[in-house]
């Protein structure tokens, strides 16, 4: 079995370079993740090194040059990146941590590196599938979960929200037309589904993974065409080519090396074999790991309502493209002695980025409201009570309140507990 | 050829089945097809309604600026009521602009530059006096425009025979609002004659995505109606201050006579926005054809429905609040108030409902739909 997962690194410097360019803006507040309160962004201009660092960790991994510690540096800060604020949560971002918390573990240095040009011993020509499999086995489980979350009925019954999002894309050349067509929305979101149930046991299976291989290249140059979600096609496009045989990596290894002018160097057929005690604590590991992966999509069962509507388990969970919602919040600090209220304006302390996602998101407005609290009992106001009117559409059902008006969010804390101060979805 | 059956295996399941789920779907949704001529909306709403409107208010302001040259020639009480009410009549027409903000007008800074309003009288009167200022200066942002010449023209504490005698002695007044007027002229020409390059441009961006024509319309939509909620009603009426009323902070605040009108102007103007409707009254191709093209929904009924509902209950809301505002927010706050969660309801229709219909992307980053 041969190395293709030195490819997979190359990807994640390609997608590094994205990042750097991307500005990293410094808001005014942050909205941490429940338990990473402690994560602050770096004052000023540190945060751009922090990206400058991950790309060069990911060009190192990509090498294969001191890979296991650049592979540690970039998990470890790309996920600090990550942690700083939810606003940003992406289920493509979380993909690229776990996968390069994958990566730590496994022997991707091992043949055309420059690992093992500096040190031969570490050169090995083959390594045991086992490997190999743990980043199968997460891609399944991306495939998997996103579309077992496509089975509900605003997606399978209503083709929601692509019945929104298609016909946003009329004026395209040629299939514009058809975009505004009621069943081509339902074509897409069954597609979708059964695409995303079915491509992970097709491309375990040796003979479908050509053609699966063909789909998976017009599945996400489709989505990559109609909405706007970066470089996740492209990544998945790559990564999925770990499904494909030793012959095929091993061409690209060799197209690399003409283009490059590296000599092949001499080989020996090699096979890595970690020792027992370290396959030992892997497998632990990668059970632990996988166990996480596989609970964590269902905790959404622990909480009543409405998913997409509460959000409580919602991230973290292979959840994509699952609704069109927007929000409109307003805040209110309240007086507590004489009942008095100040409106606030968002616009004032978040970015458009942030107000738009905490306006739908209850944990979210939790940490606003905390922040609202302390801001002002600094501008003299005795015990402050933020409360929020928030109005929300799901799936373009209709503008209603998600929150109850009566409950002051500041003395709510984010945790995992249900907030029984999100209002039911259907109430009639 | 096993791998192709398969492949035609799933398309034909899928296809099977949204075939029945259509049939079903066809029942209670009449609108099957959405196709709507997205650049015939654009064209009707550059050819009908921005350009017409901006005209009108750039007009106004000619107008006035002839009056006010007129008052300068024979300063007498009777020439500077005529200025005024020319004033008046380019304020409430400025309304007319004021939502389109967007291409010629970015760079102009429509609402910053005619309509910072209170206006800082303190700063107003350093720079007569010194007689040296540049209105383009950021600390001159709210020194400048109509609330400026708001203040000049209704000095409080003046008689109009006081006021006609300032200006019969003080040419430093005299030239700070004919530099308030040029620089509005200037500007309003900018965009008029800008628009004559950019109305193509508008016209073929027909996609939905950031800085398409539709996106950059609604979005300054969004922003006029926040605009109007916020620091035409909402501040005076102390929903920023604990419930202190605020009236100094009205718009037009010296005139003190056309607050409420010139919020009703700003409304008209929203809903004829939205509407796609023209100056005289054609109802042209708007956001509320393209809704109903959409088949987009609210709780109960039509989402257009709802929208021009709401427009309706806030108008005749509005209606019911008595000139002058800053008066009306202090003894009839009921009224007002009434009017204010109207406007917030629209408001929430227009911000959340109608771009989220609509498949609007504000924002540059990524998503993934979550």
């Amino acid at each position: 079995m041969a190395f293709g997962i030195l490819m997979l690194a190359s990807v994640i410097r390609f997608m590094s370079k994205g990042w750097v360019y991307d500005m990293y803006i410094r808001p005014k507040l942050f909205f941490p993740y429940y338990g990473f309160e402690w994560i602050k962004p770096l004052e000023g201009n540190a945060m751009y090194m922090v990206f400058i660092l991950l790309a060069l960790f990911a060009l190192f991994m990509a090498l294969g040059f001191f890979y296991r510690v650049s592979a540690i540096m970039f998990f470890i800060l790309f996920t600090y990146v990550e942690l700083i604020d939810k606003t940003n949560y992406l289920n493509h971002y979380y993909f690229i941590s776990i996968t390069s918390f994958l990566l730590i573990f496994l022997p991707a240095h091992r043949y055309f590196s420059l690992d093992t040009y500096h040190h031969k011993h570490l050169q090995a020509t083959h390594v045991p599938n086992y490997f190999i499999l743990t980043i199968k086995i997460q891609v399944f489980i991306v495939y998997f979960f996103a579309g077992l979350a496509k089975i509900n009925s605003d997606w399978l019954l209503h083709a929601q929200p692509l019945k929104i999002w298609l016909p946003a894309h009329s004026e395209m050349p040629l299939i514009g037309s058809l975009l505004t067509k009621e069943w081509v929305a339902y074509a897409f979101s069954w597609f979708g589904c059964i695409y995303d149930l079915a491509i992970p046991f097709l491309l375990f299976i040796p003979r479908f993974v050509k053609p699966a291989y063909v789909l998976v290249i017009l599945f996400h140059l489709a989505t990559s065409l109609f909405f706007n979600i970066g470089m996740f096609p492209y990544i998945m496009i790559t990564l999925t080519t770990i499904f494909f045989t030793e012959n095929f990596h091993i061409r690209i290894i060799e197209i690399l090396r003409s283009v490059f002018k590296i000599r092949q160097p001499d080989e020996t057929l090699s096979t890595y074999i970690p020792s027992y005690k370290t396959l030992k604590v892997l497998t632990v590991l990668f059970i632990i790991h996988f166990a996480i992966q596989v609970l964590v999509p269902f905790r959404y069962l622990l909480y009543d309502g409405n998913l997409y509507w509460t959000e409580q388990g919602y991230r973290f969970s292979w959840r994509v493209m699952l609704m069109e919602k927007a929000g409109t919040a307003f805040f209110f600090v309240r007086e507590k002695s004489t009942g008095k209220e100040i409106e606030i304006s968002n616009r004032d302390y978040l970015t458009p980025m942030q107000e738009k996602m905490m306006a739908t998101q209850p944990d979210m407005m939790i940490n606003y409201a905390h922040f609202l609290k302390k801001e002002f009992k600094h501008k003299g106001i005795q015990e402050p009570e933020i409360v929020v009117e928030s109005y929300v559409t799901l799936n373009g059902k209709g503008s209603r309140l998600i929150v109850d008006k009566t409950t002051d969010l500041s003395l709510e804390q984010d945790n995992f507990k249900p907030k029984k101060w999100i209002l039911p979805f259907d109430k009639k | 050829m096993k791998k192709v059956a398969l492949i035609f295996l799933l398309f034909s399941v899928t296809f099977a089945v949204v075939e029945c789920k259509k049939k079903n779907q066809l029942e209670d949704e009449k609108d099957e097809e959405t196709s709507f001529d997205k650049s015939g909306m654009l064209n009707n709403y550059s050819s009908n309604v921005i350009i017409p409107n901006i005209q009108v208010a750039k007009n106004s302001i000619d107008s006035f600026a002839v009056a006010y040259n007129a008052f300068l020639s024979n300063k007498t009480t009777q020439t500077l009521d005529l200025a005024r009410q020319k004033f008046i009549k380019a304020y409430k027409d400025y309304q007319k602009m004021e939502l389109f903000g967007f291409g010629p007008a970015e760079n102009e800074l429509v609402s910053a530059n005619f309509n910072t309003f209170p206006t800082d009288t303190p700063q107003i009167l350093s720079n007569i006096t010194n007689g040296t200022y540049n209105l383009a200066a950021f600390i001159n942002i709210d020194a400048k425009g109509l609330p400026a010449v708001d203040y000049l023209l209704n000095s409080t504490g003046y008689s109009d025979v006081q006021l006609v005698n300032l200006f019969a002695t003080s040419p430093n007044r005299v030239a700070y609002v004919n530099n308030c007027i040029a620089d509005m002229q200037s500007k309003a020409n900018n965009i008029i004659n800008g628009w004559n390059g950019y109305q193509s441009t508008f016209i073929n961006s027909t996609g939905s995505e950031v800085g398409s024509s539709l996106g950059v319309l609604v979005n300054n939509l969004d922003f006029q109606i926040d605009l109007m909620k916020n620091a035409k009603v909402g501040i005076p009426l102390g929903k920023k201050s604990l419930g202190a009323k605020l009236p100094e902070k009205c718009e037009a605040y010296y005139t003190n006579s056309i607050s409420v009108n010139l919020t009703k102007a700003c409304l008209d103007n929203i809903e004829n926005v939205y509407l796609g409707r023209s100056l005289t009254g054609n109802d042209g191709l708007g956001l509320d054809d393209y809704l109903s093209a959409l088949g987009a929904q609210h709780t109960t009924g039509s989402l257009n429905d709802a929208i021009k509902n709401q427009f309706t209950i806030a108008k005749s809301k509005l209606a019911l609040v008595n000139e002058p505002l800053s008066n009306s927010v202090i003894n009839d706050e009921a009224t007002v108030d009434a009017a204010y969660v109207e406007m917030v309801k629209l408001l929430v229709l227009l911000k959340t409902d109608m771009p989220s219909a609509l498949g609007i992307v504000i924002t540059y980053q990524d998503g993934d739909g979550d």
